[in-house]
């Protein structure tokens, strides 16, 4: 990416470069942030499920310092596939702590209070896994968008 | 946005706008997601300050929108550039808040480092409100160049 920006013949590619790479920034550091702010709160625990954010971040964080100096097919299809599987991850995450908090709640999904009270739960934040949803979306963007020519 | 990806002739500038378009329209949904949880967590206090991300979610969700269609007039610019800066500061100074209140309900502010990361991890999500920051600066990356 960097390669592309330095490279840039006109005003539309210096743009859209300075825009990946910007945002290939706000990735890497997103899942550097947040492997170490999953290590840092205890999330990952016996259950395999609470582990996933913290590898996808594990891999996602090289993955995306990696672009930085080489948009090539071996790295830029894995990082693209890696970004869509961090979108899922955080979909799948915000269902699995609002699931959770329903059945530590002991309430049902569906209705109305049951799904605002599971929403409610303060140590296990439905939204906060979207997080990996936001990282990963940037990412795709940038990972979808990293052969344009012309 | 939309307009100047129809206008567009090469593929850098189609491939730019619809970088734009999918990173305004992240604002937008985070815009309007962040504002339900807000309140669905009982943000909205009797208290200005924590008023203050549902006021800022008001014309953000408007100037996001509108600049899909129309990003050249100049005060419908203005004003998406103006709140984009709001949306920045109304973040920072929320994190400020969270911090220094989370220190206050412990007994009083004190910034020694101990301490204040002690209270970091309190109550109030510090880097929480920071996602109005990122908001923030990722509209106004969105629109850096865009005439």
């Amino acid at each position: 990416m960097i390669d592309r920006w330095m490279n840039a013949q006109t005003a539309d590619e210096r743009t859209l470069a300075f825009l990946q790479n910007f945002f290939l920034l706000i990735a890497a550091v997103g899942f550097v942030f947040y492997g170490v702010e999953h290590w840092v709160i205890d999330h990952y625990m016996d259950s395999w499920q609470s582990r996933i954010p913290f590898y996808v971040s594990l891999v996602g964080a090289p993955l995306a310092v990696a672009m930085f100096f080489t948009t090539r097919k071996w790295l830029t299809i894995p990082f693209t596939a890696w970004m869509a599987v961090s979108v899922l991850t955080g979909i799948v995450g915000a269902l699995m702590h609002l699931w959770w908090n329903a059945g530590d709640l002991g309430v049902s999904l569906f209705t109305f209070t049951g799904f605002i009270e599971s929403m409610q739960v303060p140590y296990r934040p439905v939204l906060a896994g979207l997080a990996h949803t936001h990282v990963g979306a940037v990412g795709l963007v940038v990972g979808l968008t990293a052969w344009v020519k012309n | 946005m939309i307009p100047a990806f129809r206008a567009a002739t090469t593929n850098t500038a189609r491939a730019l706008e619809i970088v734009r378009m999918v990173l305004i329209f992240l604002v937008l949904g985070g815009l309007i997601g962040y504002a339900l949880e807000l309140y669905i967590i009982g943000h909205w206090l009797p208290t200005f300050e924590s008023q203050i991300p549902f006021y800022v979610t008001v014309p953000g969700v408007l100037f996001s929108a509108w600049v899909f269609f129309d990003r050249r007039t100049p005060w419908v610019r203005v004003g998406f550039i103006v709140t984009m800066w709001l949306m920045v500061l109304t973040g920072v100074l929320g994190a400020y808040y969270h911090w220094v209140w989370n220190m206050e309900d412990a007994g009083g502010v004190n910034w020694a480092f101990m301490p204040a990361m002690e209270e970091f991890h309190g109550f109030r999500p510090v880097l929480a409100a920071l996602a109005y920051t990122n908001m923030g600066i990722t509209g106004l990356v969105c629109v850096y160049r865009a005439r």
